[in-house]
């Protein structure tokens, strides 16, 4: 349970800032703007916020799926498939969002 | 025999199913507030996932989609055309709502699990009434509940009726 709390404190803060900058701190309508979007993965700190934001989540989310999965059934072969399809959900997901970071970051402007 | 040494007791494919499964998160028979604060944090959690994946494929089309190859404005107007509407305003307001409850309620599960919100142990009395929370997890989850519903009130108010 160790790692679904510490990425339970961890989604706490990370969320709290994505919402604030979603309508709060920045208008919503300039926030989820083409330009805006743009620059925020021009910026450094955005993309490593956006990555732990990214990781912490779904790591929490697929964890707390595991747990529940867990509680419903508790033979041998359930429990190792359901560990094994985890582990697989995260990697696929967390690679998605990655690849969608890093096309972002790593190729050039719309022309 | 003991317990652990009792083969009726250990888990087999016929008796290793929890009996009421997902439908006694609902079954209101026996619930108390701590019971209904576990189903709550249980439905909220699968809802913000079920959000985050959809949230995943929606934020890809700022680089056009699962098969695009950089940032793309038109593919990002496409997909804003298609989620940036009244009925995805409300989707985002619900959000608002679960992640709000789920997150303080979860930071009163994680101070209980430290033991820094839990109530004195008293001694076990006749007839056996199950003590419940104490005041101050009472307290928290009533503020999960309220601060819930002041967050999707203010994402109603961006969202509708704000300069956007």
């Amino acid at each position: 349970m160790l790692i679904q709390y510490a990425t339970a404190v961890a989604a706490v803060a990370l969320v709290a800032i994505h919402l604030l900058l979603q309508g709060v701190l920045v208008p919503y309508g300039t926030a989820i703007s083409f330009g805006t979007v743009f620059a925020a993965y021009r910026n450094v700190f955005s993309v490593i916020f956006l990555e732990a934001l990214l990781v912490v989540v779904l790591v929490h989310g697929f964890n707390g799926v595991r747990i529940i999965l867990h509680e419903l059934r508790q033979t041998v072969d359930w429990s190792r498939w359901v560990d094994v399809g985890t582990v697989l959900a995260i990697v696929v997901s967390v690679g998605y969002g990655t690849r969608t970071i890093l096309l972002a970051v790593l190729t050039g402007a719309p022309a | 025999m003991g317990a652990l040494g009792d083969p009726e007791r250990v888990a087999t494919k016929e008796n290793a199913g929890n009996r009421k499964g997902v439908l006694g998160w609902i079954d209101p028979h026996g619930h108390n507030l701590e019971r209904w604060a576990y189903t709550f944090q249980r439905i909220t959690g699968v809802a913000v996932l079920l959000y985050v994946l959809g949230h995943l494929g929606d934020t890809s089309f700022f680089v056009g989609g699962p098969t695009g190859a950089g940032p793309s404005e038109s593919s990002w107007a496409f997909i804003s055309g298609i989620v940036e509407n009244s009925f995805g305003h409300m989707i985002l307001v619900l959000v608002v709502l679960v992640v709000t409850f789920h997150g303080i309620n979860g930071v009163r599960l994680i101070l209980a699990e430290f033991g820094v919100i839990l109530r004195k142990p008293t001694a076990i009395e006749y007839p056996y009434k199950p003590k419940g929370l104490g005041a101050t997890q009472k307290y928290i989850f009533v503020a999960a509940v309220a601060l819930a519903f002041v967050a999707a009130a203010l994402a109603w108010w961006i969202l509708f009726e704000g300069p956007l």
